[in-house]
């Protein structure tokens, strides 16, 4: 009782002014991102109406706006071109499905894979995205739509050094489309780009063949649209969670966004995540709790039927100057300036990450390579955590050396370069007491070292081995050695 | 080495603090053990303020964004956090006039029972206010933590009213069970408490065994050399206790608290709680 009092009713006034703004907010986006999946503005706003009042319910972090997003339309695009719109709305069931199922097996742990450099070039790769798809709208047209778009950026930038009590993008769009109305402009208007919704979403089941091959094409669209749509969830999410300071629970979100999406795609909506830009809006806006995300989801819906006409007349330019605002405030600015400062790995992966996820237009494989490369600088890095020292012994009979650090994949070689084989010796202890052997490779060099000494003849003696391999087992207990710590620090 | 022990005194920033510093003060002395002042500040995440309803976002909105919210909280925290060790540091001057022994205070943040519970093993008995900051706007007999609070934390918790009166003899309402059974050993060990006489009193329907019950708690009182009158009373327990503390002129009453599950509570109502709402003077909830 008390969770559901706090998470709903604590901070009531400001969730509902905060959704309002958030509401204003979306319909743009929602209408701007069904044209970048080639399907009806209606698809885009009943799955931002109906993601966002599920997701207030269901979702794992109050506060968090999810609605039909830029990085899931992007995905869509060539399942719409070449299977037509019933498929996406199958795609978009089997979506949530998936979700679900990653939520139940705590898929969202693994989060803690993506490195900060990933999430920084996936949040980088989604405003370049966001902000190229709007260059069709700026490409081969007159000059009017350049002044509009212009005019449109100075209102939204311009207009909050004068008031913040209303949202500037609201009166970028009212001002412009009434200047377009006026001036009877020729440009594109949201009424060309296809059908507005007029009546409230109905439930219907997709029109498509229940059968195996409907299920291979849809298949690996909705595991790209589930990794994807997770991540940019658990990204925001955690963002959030730093915004305001709180915890989530991030299991229950993964669940959540896929009962949004399974309901979506039964009303005839696209597949949709939780949007960073607008989460931050809501938050800068004073919203914390799940009323904020109800509000704004229930007064896009009432706005759009209600103003359809209205809506319909809204000129493109006033849309993209509203996703250019989106896109700016998407981007990771200091991620430019820090290029700079940071370790060279992790500019490279992030970069890598934009790199790869601009040119597929694919921000799952853009996450895919960042993660894998942030995996191997690590392993690079670790791998340099090893030293050996030599001490002889034994009045010059023998020679003791000890291994310190981390024997793996990536040092086994060097490891094994750093016994002396030529040494004239009787007898070698190699003592491996204070080293980690990660790996089967770490294992077989160490034999490969003994062997070797074995036939210059020379006795070898290995000291401490079950210290050593204790790591080698999967599920291995905690176990702390003496200097374990030391090494790590002073490397 | 022992960890000392001590009394916790929970406060809030209402007039009932000084009572309950004044009753921790008097449990210390009698239980030989310092008094820690304990204030919990409750920070509201949920709650926003200072409201931008621009909806626009600008570059790096994101970190400017966290920068100006974590400016803002830390700005009120730090008001919040003086206010807190002023009233604090008045209230352990009080303490420390009283007991004579050093006073800690501690200020911390988080939600009340979970500090409170972290806490329970260094603590010899807690000691809080039946009612607190919102008592004057709400109309609850029973401050909303406390319920929670005895529930939860095994060790005695004295739930103070209004006004500090040194007790002069204290009243056990017991029922022969464990709890008050162990309620009645601890009293025996602690010959600090011996000047003040003690009233026994069982009440409820007459079994054979309560005589028997009766009898124990007086030879155990007896025997550790205080003075002791047992009494069964039959009848309805919060009745027949509230009439014995004031025939007797009882100022501390001693019980066993919330045998019985949350669910039975929910549907009977609870006799702790009944008691504690009628109860006029500060009491010793023992839930061990």
């Amino acid at each position: 009782m008390d969770t559901i009092r706090q998470e709903w009713f604590s901070n009531t006034r400001n969730d509902i002014l905060a959704g309002l703004v958030v509401a204003l907010a979306l319909i743009p986006e929602a209408i701007a991102f069904s044209i970048i999946a080639g399907v009806d503005p209606k698809v885009g706003l009943y799955a931002s109406f109906s993601i966002a009042v599920i997701i207030a319910f269901t979702g794992g972090r109050p506060g968090m706006i999810s609605a039909a997003t830029g990085a899931m339309a992007l995905l869509m695009v060539t399942l719409v071109k070449e299977h037509g719109l019933q498929y996406l709305f199958a795609a978009t069931i089997l979506t949530g499905v998936l979700q679900i199922i990653a939520g139940w097996i705590r898929l969202g742990e693994l989060m803690r894979f993506v490195s900060r450099s990933v999430v920084t070039g996936f949040v980088n790769a989604l405003a370049i995205l966001i902000f190229m798809a709007q260059l069709p709208e700026l490409t081969n047209v007159t000059w009017e739509v350049y002044a509009m778009t212009a005019a449109g950026l100075g209102i939204i930038y311009g207009l909050p050094r004068l008031t913040t009590a209303i949202p500037s993008p609201l009166i970028t769009i009212v001002v412009l489309t009434l200047v377009a109305i006026a001036l009877d402009l020729d440009i594109r208007t949201v009424g060309d780009m296809g059908e507005l919704p007029d009546s409230l979403p109905q439930f219907f089941v997709p029109d498509v063949p229940m059968t195996w091959d409907t299920f291979a094409i849809i298949f690996p669209y909705s595991a790209t649209l589930m990794v994807v749509g997770l991540l940019e969830s658990l990204m925001t999410a955690t963002i959030v969670d730093d915004l305001t300071d709180t915890l989530s629970n991030k299991n229950r979100e993964c669940v959540g966004q896929g009962v949004a999406n399974v309901a979506t795609g039964f009303i005839g909506g696209m597949a949709g995540c939780a949007m960073i830009g607008q989460s931050v809006i809501n938050v800068k806006s004073g919203g914390r709790g799940r009323l904020s995300t109800l509000v704004a989801g229930l007064l896009l819906l009432i706005m759009v039927v209600f103003a359809g006409d209205w809506v319909s007349q809204i000129p493109m330019a006033a849309l993209v100057a509203v996703m250019i605002m989106v896109s700016i405030g998407t981007f990771n600015w200091e991620s430019i300036r820090s290029l700079r400062t940071h370790p060279k790995s992790s500019s490279v992966v992030m970069l890598s990450t934009v790199a790869v996820t601009v040119a597929t237009h694919d921000l799952a494989q853009g996450v895919l390579t960042g993660v894998l490369l942030s995996g191997f600088f690590f392993a690079q890095k670790v791998g340099r955590i090893l030293s050996v020292t030599s001490a002889a012994c034994d009045e010059g009979r023998a020679r003791r050396y000890t291994v310190y650090g981390q024997v793996f994949f990536a040092s086994a070689d060097r490891f094994s370069r750093v016994f002396d084989y030529q040494e004239v010796i009787d007898k070698v202890y190699i003592d491996v007491s204070r080293a980690h052997f990660w790996d089967i490779t770490a294992v077989s060099a160490l034999d490969k070292i003994v062997i070797k000494f074995r036939r210059e003849g020379t006795d070898v003696e290995v000291i401490g081995m079950n210290e050593a391999s204790a790591t080698l087992v999967d599920k291995f207990a905690i176990h702390d050695k003496d200097g374990a710590d030391d090494m790590l620090l002073n490397h | 080495m022992r960890q000392q022990k001590k009394v916790l005194a929970c406060v809030d920033q209402s007039d009932y603090a000084s009572h309950v510093a004044d009753y921790a003060a008097w449990a210390a002395t009698r239980l030989s053990v310092p008094v820690e002042l304990l204030h919990v500040i409750d920070r509201h995440s949920e709650i926003s303020s200072g409201i931008d309803r621009s909806g626009s976002i600008g570059v790096d909105a994101q970190e400017n964004l966290l920068e100006r919210l974590s400016q803002e909280e830390g700005e009120r925290s730090k008001v919040v956090r003086e206010q807190g060790r002023v009233f604090l540091n008045k209230l352990r001057a009080r303490c420390e006039s009283h007991t004579g022994l050093q006073t800690d205070t501690r200020q911390r943040y988080g939600q009340l029972l979970s500090t409170l519970k972290e806490q329970e093993s260094s603590v010899a008995m807690y000691v809080l206010g039946r009612r607190g900051e919102s008592a004057s706007h709400t109309r609850r007999d029973l401050g909303r933590h406390v319920e929670a609070i005895c529930r939860q934390i095994r060790r005695p918790i004295m739930t103070v009213t209004d006004d500090f009166k040194a007790p002069k003899s204290v009243l056990v309402a017991f029922d022969g069970g464990r709890m008050t059974r162990r309620g009645i050993e601890l009293l025996a060990s602690n010959p600090n408490m011996r000047d003040l006489p003690i009233h026994v009193v069982m009440s409820g329907k007459r079994s054979a065994d309560s005589g028997r019950h009766l009898e124990w708690a007086k030879h155990r009182l007896r025997t550790a050399d205080f003075t002791v009158d047992a009494s069964f009373i039959p009848g309805d327990p919060e009745q027949v206790v509230t009439r014995a503390i004031a025939e007797r002129e009882a100022d501390l009453l001693i019980m066993g608290a919330y045998s019985h599950s949350p669910w039975r509570s929910l549907l009977l109502g609870s006799r702790t709680n009944d008691l504690l709402r009628a109860s006029q003077v500060p009491t010793i909830t023992l839930h061990l």
